[in-house]
């Protein structure tokens, strides 16, 4: 831009410079569409100022850095002339060996083509020379030598040093973390009375350093239940004959349970109606056609059934007020009628007080049987999930199986089901199923055209 | 999933909401709730972070290998990141007693983990550490001599031992009944056995300060010389073997401080009220039963055979004072040999033995948890080889006034008391030897048994004869004698003797007069409360009655199942 404006300049003190494209006829043109415009717009500055001649100039700059590498008014003459004197001897004949090495030699043609015909040179990539933070790291270096002059050693290199200094002398600075579970990891005291923090407690919390109070309600447990469960006394090894007939005939109770419901669901699938017979299709078919005569009066009904009456009759004023006296009178009868019966209460003085007492006995009552219910939820599993908990099987070994002794014993049951139980017993976790796997889609199977062609 | 392990670590469980519409956004459909504020608080819990890097870690592990950089799995496995629940057990038990009060669970955890095999159903480490620590606790009973009751049933044996005033219970599952079960959530499991490890750990650490014991175990001086057996490579490698020594359960512990003789911590005596005297009375009675029990077995050597639960018994009879040891071929730490002549009771559990000692009862083992149940040793005539056994009944049951009692309970209880029904108490081995015989319970001694032996024993009992026959004419005298008085005082048939004073029954006539307020008050009763009365009496009258009715019946079975056996009998 600013090399565009000295131009200009140099084109002004020039009266007398010519231009290469003579556009005479172009001004004329101009001259004659002339248009008066504001001026005060600066949109109209540029649309209707006149810079064709400031624009050949420019073109005419340019040409002349694109062909000759400068402005030719401003070479020296040596440049631009020579003195002639005549011919100067012919040039060397063109031999043939050269033609075949000048051929080789001679560049292609394309690649002259390409060749910039521009004799401007190509702006300096100015980036390809900038070294990125060379200020910052030039300072950098500055004041790292000035240190090491001094004798100070950075920090990452002290450090390294003295975990060299740790590793050859065999002491690790930093213990690794024994895993949680690890068979030789080691406890301490836990419960021992340590020195009371001396800190603000808000800044210890803050600072993560203390932890967030565990709320008392978190405590609780959820079910009254103990943790163990001690089997009942036939389910001994050798159990006594009437406590193992116990368990059994418990046992027992809940298997009839299971049954009953089982049954109770397979009655309820099961088909009660006759299967068709061809008898009955038949008659199913038939019916309607035989019987013709039952339809009309049918249709009769209908007709003659209408619906209520659209228009009811308008109300006269002195049914409106007979409605209204009515109302009144009995609206007055009614607290009449309070008014005697609770004076009347004053004779029943004993009999409410009877009432009173009963229905006081009765909230007590009621308040009591909910909280004896509320005692029993509480050594009930709750629903926590989507299945509800379903006990265990009992564990009985029946007469015949019992072992005679302790080494011929063969355990019912695994303890870990039973654990896992006893923890959906207490609330502590939820029931669960177990996570069932996916594999991918369902696969579909189709016969192919062609296969089922030849069948 | 990290969500439900720390709500387990932490103590939080699911809710119930009482009002599910409200919380569920209108349906009623059941899903798992947790309170709001439970999870707030949750949130807080410096361990978050620490599952954080963990599943961190886990992604980069799974692309090294992914790429098959096998320095880069190297450093990662090196730089795992681990946590420790330390603090949570600090907040959840606050107090050493209320981490006491919640072992059940943690003990029967750590002993269940402790039996699996160690194919991948958990981590390996997992069930090592458990085995540690449920050694520990076992020694721990051992030396503090807290066990109580011992129940054998079809599922596992129950063990109830009483640590400093806590009633702690466990169960443990038999050796080699292991069956996986599919319907079991095992992550679930081993979150809870996470928790409950370091729980165990840190009780069993003030549990062995408590008793001046070293922690971790360390074998006692004298004991560990003597468990020195050249068979020690059989069982472990090197590393091994302290560990598996300490679990053989045969040897006591070291302790910080040697152990003085044991003074009878008595009871300090302080004048009190009347009132409180009867009480302060029971309390040493009860006192005093359990030091009893505590000793019940020691002097006692017993000798185990392969074919019984070592473990259980090991552990059974060292805590209540007896010697145990058993085949060196069966076991590391065995500490002496079958051939010991000061062995008093070898537990079997097979129809017979080879070679048979004379000086010692060959037993099932049943009598060593039926002596530790009644709280006393029991005759072992009813436990002998081949033998019928007693049932086994639980000690957790406590029968209430009117309800049924087993008559071989009400048979214990007697002896409890201290009476003998039936049989007399057997003490040595020599007369329960002759006992036996009496009871044509047939042994199979073996030829090459020392004659010595039988010499010895026929010269006893050629002792013993004689002396009995000395007695008998004895008394014969004295009954003569006394014969010859009630004839001469025949003779002089009225005689003026002075007049005794009639010892006044007071304790009966305070009876009486119980009795007779009692009468009083019932007949001063309210209508009501009369109706009340007679519905409680009749209750217990009617349990008794069904009682009566079931020892009815025991007493016919019974009789039908003895003759039975005399039929059987007579027929061979």
């Amino acid at each position: 831009m600013a090399a565009a404006r000295k131009h200009k300049r140099v084109a002004a003190s020039q009266p007398g410079f010519l231009s290469i494209k003579s556009g005479n006829d172009g001004n004329n043109s101009n001259i004659k569409l002339r248009k008066r415009v504001n001026k005060n717009k600066k949109k109209n500055w540029g649309k209707y100022s006149d810079i064709q001649d400031v624009e050949e100039f420019l073109d005419d700059v340019r040409l002349q850095e694109r062909t000759t590498g400068g402005l030719i008014s401003e070479k020296p003459d040596d440049v631009l002339f020579f003195v002639d004197t005549g011919e100067k001897a012919k040039a060397k004949p063109p031999a043939p060996q050269t033609t075949k090495k000048g051929k080789r030699s001679r560049p292609l043609r394309i690649d002259l083509i390409l060749q910039p015909d521009s004799h401007i040179e190509a702006p300096k990539n100015i980036l390809a020379f900038q070294q990125p933070n060379a200020k910052k790291e030039r300072r950098m270096a500055e004041k790292a030598a000035k240190l090491a002059s001094k004798g100070v050693v950075p920090r990452r290199e002290r450090l390294l040093q003295l975990r060299r200094a740790a590793w050859a002398s065999g002491i690790h600075l930093k213990e690794k973390p024994i895993a949680n579970n690890n068979p030789d990891r080691s406890f301490y005291d836990l419960w021992s009375t340590e020195a009371p923090e001396t800190a603000d407690p808000y800044y210890l919390e803050q600072t993560k350093r203390k932890l967030i109070k565990r709320p008392e309600k978190l405590n609780e447990k959820p079910s009254a239940l103990p943790a163990i469960e001690v089997v009942a006394p036939g389910g001994s090894y050798n159990p006594d004959l009437f406590s193992h007939q116990d368990l059994l005939r418990e046992a027992h109770e809940v298997e009839v349970k299971k049954k009953k419901a089982e049954e109770k669901i397979a009655r309820q699938l099961a088909v009660n109606e006759e299967l068709a017979t061809e008898e009955s299709i038949f008659k199913e078919q038939v019916e309607g056609l035989i019987e013709g005569d039952d339809e009309e009066p049918e249709e009769d009904a209908e007709g003659t059934a209408v619906g209520p009456t659209a228009t009811q009759e308008k109300k006269t004023e002195k049914q409106r007020k007979k409605e209204k006296a009515r109302r009144i009178l009995e609206l007055q009868r009614k607290t009449e009628r309070r008014v005697v019966a609770r004076r009347q209460q004053l004779y029943q003085l004993k009999s409410i007080r009877a009432a009173l007492k009963k229905q006081e006995e009765r909230t007590k009552m009621r308040q009591a049987q909910r909280k004896a219910k509320q005692e029993a939820q509480k050594s009930m599993p709750r629903r926590l999930g989507k299945l509800k908990f379903e006990a265990p099987d009992l564990e009985v070994q029946l007469s015949d199986e019992l072992a005679s002794s302790l080494r011929s014993l063969k355990p019912e049951g695994s303890i870990i089901k039973d654990r896992f139980k006893s923890l959906q017993k207490r609330n502590l976790i939820e029931p669960r199923d177990r996570a069932k796997f996916k594999w991918g889609n369902k696969v579909k199977y189709t016969e192919k055209r062609a296969f089922k062609e030849i069948q | 999933e990290s969500r439900r392990r720390l709500c387990i670590l932490k103590g939080i469980y699911p809710h119930e909401p009482k009002h599910k519409k409200k919380v569920n956004k209108g349906s009623t459909a059941p899903r798992t709730f947790y309170l709001l504020k439970d999870i707030r608080f949750l949130l807080h819990e410096p361990i978050v972070s620490k599952f954080r890097d963990y599943k961190i870690f886990i992604r980069k592990l799974r692309k090294a290998y992914g790429k098959a950089n096998w320095s880069g799995v190297e450093r990662l496995k090196e730089n795992k990141p681990s946590y420790k629940l330390d603090h949570i057990i600090k907040e959840r038990y606050p107090s050493f007693i209320d981490a006491l009060r919640d072992l059940d669970d943690a003990l029967s955890m750590c002993f269940l983990f402790s039996t699996f095999a160690r194919t991948g159903k958990c981590h390996v480490q997992t069930i090592q550490l458990c085995r540690r620590l449920s050694v520990e606790w076992m020694n721990y009973i051992i030396s503090s001599r807290s066990l109580r009751k011992v129940f054998l049933s079809i599922k596992g044996i129950y063990y109830q031992a009483e640590v400093l005033g806590q009633t702690v219970t466990w169960i443990t599952p038999y050796q080699f009944a292991h069956d996986h079960p599919t319907d079991v959530d095992y992550r679930v499991m081993a979150t809870f056995t996470e928790l409950y490890t370091t729980l165990l750990g840190f009780v069993n650490f003030r549990l062995y300060q408590t008793l001046n014991l070293v922690y971790p175990p360390k074998l006692d001086g004298q004991s560990e010389v003597g468990l020195k057996a050249e068979f020690e490579e059989d069982f472990a490698l090197e590393s091994e073997s302290y560990t598996e020594k300490l679990s053989a359960l045969s040897a006591s512990l070291a302790r910080v401080v040697a152990q003085v003789e044991e003074e009878e911590a008595e009871l300090d005596q302080f004048p009190s009220e009347a009132g409180e005297q009867g009480n302060l009375e029971a309390r040493e009675k009860v006192e005093l039963e359990q030091s009893r029990q505590r000793t019940l077995f020691e002097g006692l050597k017993f000798f185990l055979n392969r074919e019984v639960p070592r473990e259980s018994l090991a552990f059974v009879i060292r805590s209540f004072g007896g010697q145990v040891s058993w085949d060196k071929s069966l076991c590391i730490g065995s500490t002496y040999e079958v051939t010991d002549e000061t062995i008093t009771h070898h537990i079997v559990d097979r129809p017979s033995v080879g070679t048979q000692y004379i000086n010692r009862f060959y037993i099932q083992p049943q009598w060593v948890y039926d002596s530790i149940n009644g709280k006393l040793l029991l005759p072992v005539e009813e436990y002998f080889l081949g033998v019928t056994l007693p049932p086994h009944l639980s000690p957790f049951v406590e029968e209430s006034e009117g309800d049924y009692v087993p008559p071989e309970k009400v048979k214990l209880m007697a002896l409890q008391r201290g009476e003998q029904p039936g049989q007399p108490l057997l003490q040595s081995p020599c007369e329960c030897t002759r006992a036996s015989f009496s009871q044509d319970i047939i042994f199979t001694e073996n030829e090459e048994e020392d004659d010595e032996e039988e010499e010895e024993e026929e010269e006893e009992e050629v002792e013993d004869e004689p002396s009995d026959d000395e007695e008998e004419a004895e008394d014969e005298a004295n009954l003569a004698e006394m014969e010859e008085r009630r004839l001469k005082g025949k003779s002089l048939s009225v005689k003026v003797t002075p007049g005794k004073v009639k010892p006044e029954n007071r304790a009966r006539a305070a009876e009486e007069e119980k009795a007779e307020e009692k009468r009083l008050a019932i007949m001063m009763m309210k209508k009501k409360e009369k109706y009340l009365y007679d519905k409680i009496m009749f209750g217990k009258k009617r349990k008794v009655r069904e009682a009566n009715k079931l020892a009815a019946k025991r007493k016919a079975h019974d009789d039908a199942s003895t003759t039975d056996k005399k039929k059987k009998k007579k027929r061979s």
